[in-house]
């Protein structure tokens, strides 16, 4: 099986489709920071609700 | 070459996650796969800034397998990502995007921004009239006083909240699907059922929870702190149906695990040999329910966003909407109208007017009719749907064809032509997907007819069994990998 068929057999996995292939000018976001910001934003709107 | 060129720019620059760099081994798959688990389940238990008395969930009993939580900044769920596939899906399935996503690596990287542009447009046009419009979830007018902001500001911030929860949701999903284990849709489906199921099995009376569960139901009815009637008169009815121990959805819930795990493993094996290297066997399985599951969660998740129409139609119109098209109880319940049709039948208590008690109005005809067009919907939409899943996520004859060719295989006694090939697929995948998709519609149907443990549903059990069985299968082949390095060339 080569690898650039892009997991075409297993593709029924997810409703959203990632493939291999990427943009030279696509914004790139590590996956630590979508984790952080969204514990960052959790607790932000957490704190907020205890404030009032 | 029209809208492609258009579009470019915007589809190419789309925020993704990166990609991890080489092999990511297992260990820290299940640890990127525990750690956004936990936060989806910290931030469903994060309720809105602003928000006041809380209002009805608008989704109703499609939550279960929406995900998300009422009043919560995961109020929106995966509904948008959803309903971006939906909108995806006919695109694809009537061939009016013209995206080649098998070989073409341009095309690829449009057809990504396509689906992520989508949801970000289905963020907005869901969230926008669950704060603006209908009152699903009122502002508090003590947060507006004290910021000064009026109650469009509170609303405003509302929105922005559900906003950027929708948008985390997706690119949480990106994250499991790049560097954890399984996607994250599915991820978040099971755990919202699997809480349910829990629930509905366990829950212990005086734990604030509003049920007791079957089992702890149970004993108290053994003990003789649960009264029921005699067995003869009205105790039958309640040991059978009732919705916190009723025997029947013990069965059910039972029935649809075994159906499944079955169905899995139902299929027909085309066999195959490697061209060049002889004794080199191996077979492609096109199994029964080979567009798998989720086609159904399109389907339902038409069937909530008409319903959510209706709510946000009754709470525009109000007494002037016609009876026609909807009557409304004070639950935000359709009671009659076009939007009493075509609601599913999501408990027993829906379709057996004993069940429902004093809240019974509907005539027998009326009943029959509802139950008839939620039939019709699930299994012609659940083969539709089958169908058009097919043919976008590649697994259609002309595109298995291509890769069963291309990994040099071929079908021992025909040449060796990916046209060939096809011929043979065509034999068994379309009737296979139409026949896999109209059954799990059935299925999904005479589940909810019957009642399920925790009031999950039929679709909302069906994708947690398939999506588990998937996700062992991944772990059991990740291992495989762990174990022989070998492997991973092979796979890939």
């Amino acid at each position: 099986m080569s690898s650039n068929d892009g997991g075409g057999l297993m593709s029924s996995a997810g409703l959203v489709r990632y493939f291999d292939a990427e943009d030279k000018n696509a914004i790139r976001i590590d996956p630590k920071t979508v984790v952080a910001f969204g514990a960052f934003f959790g607790v932000l709107v957490q704190i907020l609700n205890l404030i009032l | 070459m029209g809208w492609k060129e258009t579009a470019e720019p915007v589809l190419t620059r789309m925020p993704s996650v990166a990609r991890p760099e080489g092999h990511v081994p297992f260990k820290r798959k299940l640890a990127w796969t525990a750690g956004v688990l936990v936060l989806y389940f910290f931030l469903t238990n994060v309720y809105l800034y602003g928000l006041g008395t809380a209002g009805g969930d608008i989704f109703g009993r499609f939550r279960s397998i929406l995900a998300g939580g009422q009043g919560t900044i995961l109020q929106l769920g995966i509904g948008p990502i959803v309903t971006a596939s939906i909108v995806l899906q006919l695109l694809g399935g009537a061939d009016l995007l013209g995206l080649d996503t098998q070989n073409n690596p341009r095309d690829q990287v449009l057809y990504q921004g396509l689906q992520k542009l989508l949801v970000v447009v289905m963020c907005i046009l869901t969230g926008l009239p669950m704060v603006f419009a209908g009152g699903f979830l009122p502002p508090s007018p003590a947060v507006a006083q004290g910021l000064g902001i009026g109650l469009m500001g509170v609303k405003m911030l509302l929105f922005a909240q559900i906003f950027a929860g929708g948008i985390l949701i997706l690119y949480m999903d990106e994250v499991i699907s790049k560097w954890g284990v399984g996607s994250g849709v599915g991820l978040f489906i099971v755990a919202g059922v699997s809480q349910r199921l829990i629930g509905g099995f366990f829950a212990l009376p005086g734990i604030g929870s509003e049920q007791v569960g079957f089992f702890p139901s149970w004993i108290l009815i053994a003990i003789g702190e649960q009264p029921i009637g005699s067995l003869f008169g009205a105790g039958l009815q309640q040991v059978l149906m009732s919705p916190q121990f009723g025997l029947i959805r013990l069965v059910t819930t039972i029935f649809i695990f075994v159906v499944v795990v079955y169905a899995e493993s139902v299929r027909v094996e085309i066999p195959l040999s490697n061209a060049r290297v002889k004794g080199a066997r191996g077979r492609f399985p096109v199994k029964l329910i080979y567009a798998s599951v989720l086609p159904m969660i399109l389907v339902r998740a038409l069937q909530a966003n008409l319903q959510f129409l209706g709510r946000i139609l009754q709470a525009q119109l109000g007494n002037g909407m016609p009876a026609w098209l909807g009557v409304y109880d004070a639950n935000g319940q359709a009671t009659g109208g076009f939007f009493y049709y075509i609601s599913p039948i999501q408990t027993p208590a829906d379709w057996i007017p004993q069940l429902a008690g004093s809240a019974a109005s509907a005539e027998l005809w009326q009943i029959a009719l509802r139950v008839s067009v939620d039939l019709t919907f699930m299994v012609v939409g659940g083969a539709i749907f089958a169908v058009f899943w097919v043919e976008t996520t590649d697994m259609g004859p002309e595109a298995t064809a291509q890769q069963i060719h291309g990994s040099g295989m071929q079908i021992p006694g025909f040449r060796q032509n990916p046209g060939v090939i096809e011929k043979v697929l065509e034999r068994y995948i379309p009737q296979v997907t139409v026949i896999g998709g109209a059954l799990v519609g059935l299925l999904a149907v005479m589940a909810n007819m019957l009642g399920t443990i925790g009031g999950v549903g039929g679709t909302g059990l069906l994708l947690t069994v398939s999506i588990t069985y998937k996700l062992y299968e991944e772990i059991a082949e990740e291992q495989l990998m762990e174990m022989h390095p070998m492997m991973r060339q092979m796979f890939g």
